[in-house]
Formats: C-alpha cells, sequence, structure tokens
C-alpha cells in the first residue's frame, strides 16, 4: 500500500523537527501509542494498540530513523507485530518552509500489512490509517502550539 | 422394469435427526477430559523460522501442552501423496512437495502452522497464541503464477531450483497440421482465478487414544475415512485394527475435505497418543480461508482451428496453474481440465499442454468441478468466438460438432486422472441441447422477446452451453448388506457423506432388492470399523461406484434369501415373491415367512450346518469400473445486465442433464441446484484476492461473497437417460454437473446481453466492479 | 482468567443455571454448556446465519451475543421443535421438499423460517429468497429450502384452520 501526504503546521521548520524527533511528543501524538522508548539515538521501541474495524489489534515495534537532513528531511522505518498480524513501513519526511511561521510535512512511503489485519480489516485500513495520521500532526500541531506560546 | 423404490422421489431417511438438531457433526462430540487444540499461523506467505519461543503459552494456566515442529522429532516428516504422479504419460515432469505435519525451518504459505497449543478450553488455547513469540524473517513469496516460472523468480523450494511443479504435454491427432489446413484459426487468452470450496461446516477433528486399549479413535469433517485410517496408521507405526476413523455427520464436503493427512491430522493423533487424552480441533472460517485447500488460478492460452462452416478441426490449449505450496493431490485438477476441454466435441487434432509452478500460497486440489469448469470455459469460450467470426448462431456451431450418440464408446486419446486413455461410454448431447432449447423458447427469446427488450433499452442476453463431466471414477467400492432378526437391513460402505443423501439413496437400491420399506434399511457410511475397504467420496462417485458395489451386494443376499426360502417354504425360486419384508409364493400368497424370521433360519444358535455354509443372509460386494461413466447436458440461461449498477440478474436458468439411470430424482435434483449454486459463484461473486505480497485481502464471508437465496435464480431441470453401459444400474454422477457449465453460459449470456459494446469475457470470476471496467475498455477499444 | 458469572437463561422453556467466563458466546454455551449442539457455527463472525436461535422471540446470530447478554431471556433452537418421531409442521416441509443436504445451515435457516411465517403467512417466492438472504447454504442453491418454505406456510395455514374448527 502507498502512503502519501502532506500536513501544514503552524510553526517555524526548526520547531516542527524538534517535536518530529522529540520521543515523548511522539508518542501522545501517535494515537494508540502506550510506550515509546528511544533505545538509542535513531532508533525506538514501542507498544501501540489500533482498531480496525472487527480488529482490535496490539502491536509492538521498532522505529528506525535514518537519512536524516536536520530540519530538512529523514526516512522512518517502522516494523510492528501483533496477534492480528504484521505491518512495515517506509516513509521519507520532507519538511519545505512556507514563510517563516509556516511548514509543509509532505511524506511518501510504503506499507506493508499482513494477517488477520489484512484479511479481516482491508477495506478500512485505508481510511483508519489516513485518520490516524492526520489525528497525529493535528495532536501534533497543537503541542507545537503550546510550545510556541510558552516561548513567546 | 417397473420399480417401487429406485427412481422414486423418495424423502430421505437421515433428514428427521437433520431436522431435528439431533444428527452428530464432528464438533458435537464431547468426551470426558477433552483438550482443546488451536494452531499458531504464518502471517507471512514466505518466511524462514529463527526461532519459537513458547515459554509464556506454557506458563499461562490451562494450557497442557505446546508443540512446535522440533519437538516432533523424527515423527516430523513430508506426508504421502495422496494421488500418485502419472507416470502413464509420457514425459511427465512431477516434482514432489508434500505437506509438512508444521513449518520447521520455512513457512511456504500463508495460514501454514507453526506451532500448535493444547489446553483445557478453546478460548484458554486461543489466548496462549498470542504468547508465542516467533521470530520470523520474512522472505520474497511467490505470488504470481506465471511470474513464478520466470527466471530470476523467487524460489518456494531452493533445493529445487525452480518453481516448476509439473509439465505436462499430449496431443491425439497433429494440431499444427490441421491448423495449417483450417480456414480460420482463432485464439484467447483466458484467466481463472482462485476460489474456495466453502463447506458451511469448517474442518474439525476430535482425537482419543485409549492408552489401556491401545486403540485411536478419530472423528473427523473427511471424506475419505478410508485412506485417513490406512495413512494414519501407517505414520503413528500402529496396526490398521488400532484405528477406527468415523466421518459422521459432515457439513459439506465439495472437494478440500478429500485432503487427508493435513497438519492437523498429523500432529493432534501423535499429541494425543502423547498426552493420553482426547483433543478436540475445530478450524474456524478465518483459518478456513487460510487453511483449507482452495482451488484453481489457471491462464490459458488456447486457439481453435476451424473451416469455414464451422466444422472443428483442432484445438490447442497451453496453459499454466498454480498449485500453492504443494502438490500432494498431485494432477487431478489439471488432468481434469486437459480431458474436459474438449467435452462433447468431435475435435480430430487435440493438443494440450500444461506446466505447474509452486507458489507461497495454499494448496490447489480438487473443488466440485475439479478442474472441469475451466476446461468447458476455455473450450466453449472458444466456441463462441468462432460463432461469431463465422456468423453462426452458437447453438448450430455446437450442433455441428457434437459427438453423436452412435459414436460411443469415443476414445479422446488424452490421459486423465485415472491414469488411462479418456473414453466417453455414452450420451446423447444433441439431446440435451434439444431439450434445453425447448425448455428456454430460445426461438422465441432471440426472435421475439430480446428484440422487444433491447428496444425498451434492457440488456438481455442468452448464453447456452454444452459440457460433459467424467463422473464415477475408480479404484473401486464396497458394501456389505445384512438382514437382521427384526426383518431391517443393515448396509454398511466404505464412503462417507457430507450431504448426498447416501442413506437414502443406498438404502432404496438395497430395498428394491429385497423387497423392504426404504426407512427399514439402515446405511452406515464413513465408519472404518463397519466397512473398511474403499477408497473415498470424490469425482462424483459415491452412486455410481458404492451404489453398484451395494447392488451387487443385495443381489447376492436376494439370492441367498430365495434360495433358503424355497427350501423353507417348499415353493421354486422363480414363484418366490420378496415385498412387504416377507417372502411369499406368487401363486399362493399365505405361503410366506417374514424377512426376519428368515434371518434367524440362516443364522442358527445350534445344531449342524451344511459344510460351507456361511452365517445369516449377508453379503459383501465390490464394484470397480473400467473407466468412468460420462454424465454430460446443456445448460441455456438468460440474463439482464444493468449497466448502470453492473448487477446481471440470471433471469432463466434451465438445465438439461444426463447422467444415466437415476435413483432418486429429488436428490439428483438438489445436487444439480448446490452445483449450480456454486457455478454461480464462481462467475460472478467468489474471488480470493491476494495482494502483491500474498496477503489475502477478504479472508471472512463479510468480503468473500458466497451466493446467497436472492443471488440464485430458480432451475429448471429437465432429465433425461442414457443408461451407462459400464455398471448394472446404469448410473452416472451428478455431483459436478451444475457448477461446470455455468461459468461458461454466464459469460456468454453477458457478452449476449451486452453484444451493442462488443465486450468480450475471458476470465472468471467476474464482478461488477470487473464487469464495469470491461465495459469501459470496450467504450475505448 | 475471569471470574466467573452467573447466567440463568430459559432455553426451549427449560430453565438452566451455569457458570460461565463473561466472554463466553453465546452458541458456545448453548452447545457446550447446555449440550443443545443442533445450534452450529459457521463462520463466527455474523455472516453465514449457522448459528441462528429465537431471543424472546426474535431470530438472532448466537455467535455475536455473549451468554451473559441472555440472561433472564428466552431461548429458543432447534431442539425445542418437533422429535425425530414428530417433527414440527416446518420441519416436515423441510422433509418432503428435500430442504436439507448436509443438514449443517438447516437448523439456523429453520429458526429464520420460524418466526417470517409468523409474519407472513402466505409468502412469495421472492418474499421467502429475501428472508433466508442471512442464512447461507452451499449445498442446495436455496430452491428446495424456498420450496420447502412455502410447503410449510401451506401445512402451517392447514394447522391453524383446524385449530379455528377445534379438531
Amino acid at each position: 500500500m502507498k502512503l502519501e501526504g502532506e500536513y501544514l503546521f503552524n510553526g517555524p521548520r526548526e520547531e516542527v523537527w524538534n517535536i518530529v524527533r522529540d520521543p515523548d511528543v511522539l508518542a501522545t501524538c501517535i494515537p494508540g501509542t502506550q510506550t515509546l522508548k528511544q533505545v538509542n539515538e535513531n532508533e525506538y521501541e514501542g507498544a501501540i494498540g489500533v482498531r480496525i474495524g472487527p480488529v482490535n489489534a496490539a502491536f509492538t515495534g521498532k522505529l528506525t530513523v535514518s537519512d536524516e537532513i536536520p530540519p530538512e528531511s529523514c526516512t522512518l522505518t517502522a516494523e510492528g507485530k501483533g496477534a492480528a498480524g504484521f505491518a512495515r513501513g517506509v516513509g521519507h519526511v520532507v519538511l519545505e518552509e512556507q514563510g517563516s511561521d509556516k511548514t509543509l510535512l509532505k511524506y511518501t512511503g510504503e506499507l506493508i500489512i499482513g494477517g488477520k489485519l489484512m484479511s479481516v480489516g482491508q477495506r478500512l485500513i485505508d481510511s483508519v490509517g489516513k485518520s490516524m495520521i492526520n489525528k497525529g500532526f493535528e495532536t501534533l500541531d497543537k503541542t507545537l502550539a503550546t510550545r510556541l506560546a510558552a516561548k513567546s | 422394469m417397473e420399480t417401487k423404490y429406485f427412481g422414486k422421489r423418495i424423502q430421505r431417511n437421515e433428514d428427521p435427526r437433520i431436522l431435528t438438531g439431533q444428527a452428530l457433526f464432528v464438533d458435537d462430540v464431547e468426551l470426558p477430559d477433552m483438550l482443546h487444540a488451536t494452531f499458531l499461523r504464518s502471517d507471512y506467505p514466505h518466511a524462514r523460522i529463527n526461532s519459537i519461543d513458547i515459554s509464556a503459552a506454557l506458563a499461562r494456566p490451562g494450557v497442557i501442552a505446546v508443540y512446535t515442529a522440533k519437538d516432533m522429532g523424527d515423527y516430523w516428516k513430508p506426508g504421502p501423496l495422496l494421488v500418485p504422479a502419472p507416470t502413464a504419460i509420457p514425459g511427465v515432469v512431477f516434482n514432489k512437495r508434500t505437506q509438512v505435519p508444521m513449518a520447521r525451518e520455512e513457512i511456504r504459505h500463508q495460514g501454514e502452522p507453526i506451532a500448535v497449543v493444547i489446553a483445557k478450553s478453546r478460548y484458554i488455547a486461543e489466548d496462549a497464541l498470542a504468547d508465542i513469540v516467533a521470530d520470523l524473517e520474512p522472505l520474497d513469496p511467490v505470488v504470481d503464477v506465471e511470474k513464478a516460472l520466470e527466471p530470476g523468480s523467487p524460489l518456494v523450494y531452493n533445493d529445487l531450483g525452480t518453481n516448476l511443479a509439473s509439465h505436462v504435454q499430449q496431443e491425439n491427432g497433429n494440431y499444427a497440421a490441421a491448423a495449417a489446413q483450417a480456414d480460420v484459426v482463432i485464439k484467447a487468452h483466458i484467466v481463472i482465478d482462485r476460489g474456495i470450496a466453502g463447506a458451511m461446516e469448517n474442518r474439525g477433528l476430535v482425537v482419543q487414544w485409549d492408552p489401556k486399549s491401545q486403540h485411536l479413535t478419530v472423528w473427523a469433517t473427511t471424506q475419505a475415512p478410508i485412506a485417513l485410517r490406512n495413512g494414519l496408521s501407517g505414520i503413528l507405526g500402529l496396526s490398521e485394527s488400532q484405528v477406527r476413523v468415523i466421518a459422521p455427520f459432515v457439513g459439506g464436503g465439495f472437494g478440500p475435505k478429500i485432503m487427508v493427512f493435513q497438519p492437523e491430522e498429523v500432529v493432534l493423533t501423535w499429541a494425543s497418543m502423547k498426552l493420553g487424552l482426547p483433543i478436540k480441533y475445530i478450524e474456524d472460517r478465518q483459518e478456513n480461508f487460510l487453511a483449507m485447500t482452495q482451488e484453481r488460478n489457471q491462464i490459458h492460452d488456447a486457439e481453435i482451428a476451424l473451416t469455414k462452416d464451422g466444422k472443428i478441426l483442432g484445438v490447442k490449449d497451453v496453459f499454466v496453474q498454480d498449485t500453492g505450496a504443494f502438490n500432494s493431490y498431485a494432477l487431478t485438477v489439471p488432468l481434469n481440465t486437459q480431458t474436459h476441454t474438449t467435452g462433447p466435441y468431435k475435435v480430430p487434432n487435440y493438443y494440450s499442454e500444461f506446466r505447474v509452478a509452486f507458489t507461497d500460497r495454499i494448496l490447489v486440489t480438487p473443488v466440485r468441478g475439479a478442474g472441469r469448469p475451466y476446461g468447458v470455459f476455455v473450450m466453449e469460450r472458444l466456441m463462441d468466438l468462432a460463432a461469431k467470426k463465422l456468423g453462426l448462431d452458437p447453438t448450430e456451431i455446437r450442433r455441428r460438432n457434437y459427438l453423436q450418440p452412435e459414436e460411443f464408446p469415443y476414445r479422446t486419446g488424452i490421459i486423465g486422472q485415472d491414469f488411462a486413455k479418456n473414453i466417453l461410454d455414452s450420451g446423447n448431447y444433441p439431446a440435451t441441447l434439444d431439450k434445453a432449447l425447448e425448455m428456454i423458447e430460445y426461438e422465441q427469446f432471440i426472435k421475439e422477446e430480446q428484440p422487444k427488450l433491447r428496444a425498451q433499452g434492457k440488456h438481455v442476453g442468452i448464453g447456452v452451453v454444452t459440457f460433459t463431466e467424467g463422473t464415477g471414477v475408480g479404484p473401486y467400492e464396497g458394501g456389505r448388506v445384512t438382514v437382521e432378526a427384526s426383518g431391517k437391513v443393515s448396509v454398511a460402505t466404505g464412503v462417507g457423506t457430507q450431504g448426498q443423501g447416501h442413506y437414502t439413496s443406498f438404502a432404496q437400491v438395497v430395498a428394491e432388492q429385497l423387497g423392504v420399506p426404504v426407512e427399514d434399511v439402515r446405511v452406515v457410511t464413513g465408519d472404518t470399523d463397519q466397512f473398511h475397504w474403499g477408497a473415498g467420496t470424490f469425482a462424483s462417485r459415491g452412486a455410481t461406484v458404492a451404489g453398484n458395489a451395494i447392488h451387487a451386494a443385495a443381489s447376492l443376499v436376494r439370492a441367498k434369501i430365495l434360495k433358503l426360502a424355497s427350501k423353507t417354504l417348499q415353493v421354486p425360486e422363480e414363484d418366490l415373491v420378496l415385498e412387504n419384508s416377507e417372502i411369499h409364493s406368487a401363486t399362493h400368497p399365505t405361503t410366506c415367512i417374514p424377512l426376519g424370521e428368515l434371518a434367524v433360519k440362516a443364522n442358527p444358535s445350534r445344531g449342524a450346518v451344511e459344510p460351507g455354509a456361511e452365517p445369516g443372509l449377508e453379503a459383501t460386494a465390490y464394484y470397480g469400473p473400467p473407466y468412468g461413466a460420462t454424465a454430460g447436458g446443456t445448460v441455456a440461461m438468460i440474463v439482464e445486465v444493468d449497466t448502470e449498477l453492473m448487477r446481471v440478474e440470471i433471469k432463466r436458468y434451465v438445465i438439461a442433464h444426463d447422467c444415466g439411470t437415476v435413483i432418486n430424482p429429488l436428490i439428483v435434483d438438489g445436487q444439480i441446484h448446490g452445483g449450480v449454486s456454486l457455478g454461480v459463484g464462481n462467475s460472478f461473486f467468489e474471488k480470493l484476492v491476494y495482494d502483491e505480497n500474498g496477503q489475502l485481502m477478504n479472508g471472512t464471508f463479510m468480503d468473500y461473497l458466497i451466493p446467497r437465496a436472492t443471488d440464485m435464480p430458480y432451475i429448471e431441470i429437465g432429465h433425461l437417460s442414457t443408461p451407462s453401459p459400464l455398471n448394472p444400474l446404469g448410473i452416472k454422477g451428478v455431483g459436478e454437473a451444475g457448477a461446470i457449465p455455468t461459468p461458461a453460459a454466464f459469460a456468454q449470456a453477458v457478452e449476449n446481453a451486452l453484444a451493442d459494446y462488443n465486450l468480450e469475457v475471458r476470465e472468471i470470476p467476474l464482478s461488477p466492479n470487473r464487469l464495469f471496467e470491461l465495459l469501459e475498455e470496450s467504450k475505448t477499444s | 482468567m475471569s471470574d466467573l458469572i452467573n447466567v440463568k437463561v430459559t432455553v426451549n422453556g427449560m430453565a438452566y443455571e451455569r457458570e460461565v467466563e463473561p466472554r463466553m458466546l453465546l452458541v458456545d454455551f448453548i452447545r457446550h454448556e447446555l449440550g443443545l449442539t443442533g445450534t452450529h457455527v459457521g463462520c463466527e463472525h455474523g455472516v453465514c446465519g449457522t448459528c441462528t436461535i429465537l431471543f424472546d422471540g426474535s431470530p438472532v446470530r448466537s455467535c455475536l451475543l455473549f451468554a451473559v447478554q441472555a440472561v433472564g431471556h428466552e431461548i429458543r433452537t432447534i431442539e425445542g421443535l418437533g422429535t425425530i418421531d414428530h417433527l414440527h409442521p416446518v420441519q416436515e416441509a423441510f422433509r418432503e421438499a428435500h430442504g436439507a443436504q448436509c443438514g449443517f445451515c438447516t437448523p439456523g435457516m429453520i429458526m429464520s423460517v420460524l418466526p417470517f411465517l409468523e409474519e407472513n403467512q402466505d409468502p412469495t417466492e421472492q418474499e421467502i429468497r429475501e428472508a433466508i438472504d442471512g442464512n447461507l447454504c452451499r449445498c442446495t442453491g436455496y430452491q428446495h429450502i424456498i420450496q420447502a418454505v412455502e410447503l410449510a406456510s401451506d401445512k402451517l395455514a392447514e394447522q391453524r384452520q383446524s385449530v379455528k374448527e377445534g379438531r
């Protein structure tokens, strides 16, 4: 499955980069995240619960950040598995400055999903995935606003 | 011949039990201290097993045991071939790879078991599946059957060095020479995709090893109880007499339940012997989609060579078939395709070649129709294209090419699933066409009704297809008939029953011979302790092969009855009448003896008997056909296509069917109806969809659609009877009849309905989506 | 493991009481706790209709309910109709019309048909098709089932008539 999209953040690129690279922030922003801890500089481990239609899935997995060019771009590789199946994805994220106070995040990627999650939930994976991504960005944007407000 | 029970629409003996919920299915078996098993199945179609950690699962309260392949030691080994490799075919390539009990080093299809949990309840066992930590390393999956055979494809079996499982070439005559002389040669690329059998009952198994009696009892949803008993005893190192397999009421078979020595059977019998406790395993529907064998995915490049007046000179068909990760069932499916392609037609030159490829998908084995529908689909599509090209009515081109009734037995020269050169025993195809056309009022439809409806903007079309069905193949079946002291009769045979009404049709055969009411004949099928010779229920062979064996046994019992009654009543045998459970003199009806009383006389408790005397009124007999009996028929179907929603409604469905002599027309009708429903599913509803990574995307009944009552047409059946000369009863099988011609007739009818668009259907299954795409393509081309 | 919960239900007019886990499905409760194995399991996701029972008179899928949800309710299963020696008119009709082949979907099918024939005493073929649309059958192509329902409606009409006439 191909992933592609963008989200406009209300903040300068440096600030957006900082919160995207902050595991504590990420943990609160990825819907369903139960734990997310940094195991080394570019690697995180965690657990997440996802509900897709009739499938309630708990995953444990790993997130790796590579090809980092702060504050412009990076590649994220995620791998998760659980009783309901597995997911593996690679995504490339680019941050573009839109003037001084806005940042456009663009992402492209590929997601492989398997197991029960696919055979039972495939009709819903697309919409659930999109809604999770958007919810995540919205929460990030709110966190960003709070941080910016605290600074000013 | 005047009959009393044979050939009559008689209510079924088994129904009262079924209708009141008293029929015993495997999941209804409850035993003291019974444990419950579930299997951990791979989510990956292809992966290496690095490690499996079962410690957390074992620690869960209520879990009794967890096993992986490694725990099985030397007992772990690939299973036997269920069907021998067809070495009779010259030049055949067959690379054997059979199912293993559980994946040990490498996983080769999604759903392959990698561990089993045995617990006090199924709920606990399922919980424990989530406790198992399997470190699996995904490998590139082989998903596409055509790409599988290309150089550089990932391999399902590295040691084999190729994904080629088989290669078979057969030719009768010389196609190339025929094509060179032809006025027209028409080619078609035809794709047939995968589907499931979809019995309403999933697979199930209860195994009970009794350490004290050293006896294993297995209740299984199997179509082949005797083969399972023989195989399991061999695998487990037991004597066959130590193993009893019971196939009780089985909730639909349709092919895959013929599969024996499946992982679950091999693992759980071993586990029950290890634990000394009974174990139940009931597959759930999601597992059924991932673990029960499936059918087809063939891609054909076919051509037909004809004279300008539509006479067939030759047919060439080259196809690939996906066998999945194993080929335990050898080549039955593609050989059936090969032998059924030319069907009812006289094809003087026929070249057929297929390659079978291993892929990382579920194993392919016969499903109702078992390769036949795709041969018919290919041939009938070629006939339709030819009719169009030559400007002939589709029925006319068929009529010009039928084998004629006097041409039987007809030798096609092609070796089939029974490894002998195929012979069509008998048939009358023109008569089935006439009957079907009369029933559907063909002339009236195409001349009046269709033009009228088209003028109203309706897209209505008709399809007419003739087909053959090779049935009743060997090797043999047997039956034992016993008259009991009560005057009732018991019958035992080795085949299993999955709804075909054997408890009634076999009873009718016996009742006719012995003059007893059908309900007084108690038939036992599928219990190896009752009868332990036989092959199983497949290939529409139950009524033909077991039916004739039981008939032979009943005839022997009848002879014993006459002999003893003649002596007892002092009436010559030829003057005796068997009716109403008694034997009486034809001329003096009061000189009579009840059948039960005679049975007691035949089994004296004291005194001397004549040397060589056999006790009781009992006989066992076997029947093995020289070759299979070929049934056939013609289907005519009228459809209306809604070009907005792309729904296809089957307005009328007519089938003129010839399965020789019929034991019970009620049951035969039911068999045809059921076959048609699978055929409708294969035409328009049922397709297993995999993504490019080999993940099944529609593994539930929510997304994989099997026909519902509102999807099915009312089916009109016309019976013709060309008795088979091969067996005393003249029977031919009927189990797969409806499934075979339906996709081909559907395609023709849809094309005819959309004649304005010049759309060509070269694939099944279709769906509203796919039909929409084809319609859009036809608009742009 | 969760604490056991007391479940009291009436099934086919008999009161039953069992202690079960809260997650136990109603169909498993009926089949394995009560031993009424006439109700079958075909898909466990509410599509095939094989596990259909009457829940306070309405047809429901017992694979989509927990046993605890049935506390205090009246359940009717296939065992609550006729017996082997004395079939219910709907069962008789299924026998006469050959409405069952393997018999696996049959109990659920009959439990869907019963309330339908109470509501619609003289159904058309299309109405019957719609009424059994939620019950999958792989053996019959539905045709003999539809004929069985037509026949059952005649039999029930006769029965009503004879009750009316006080026979």
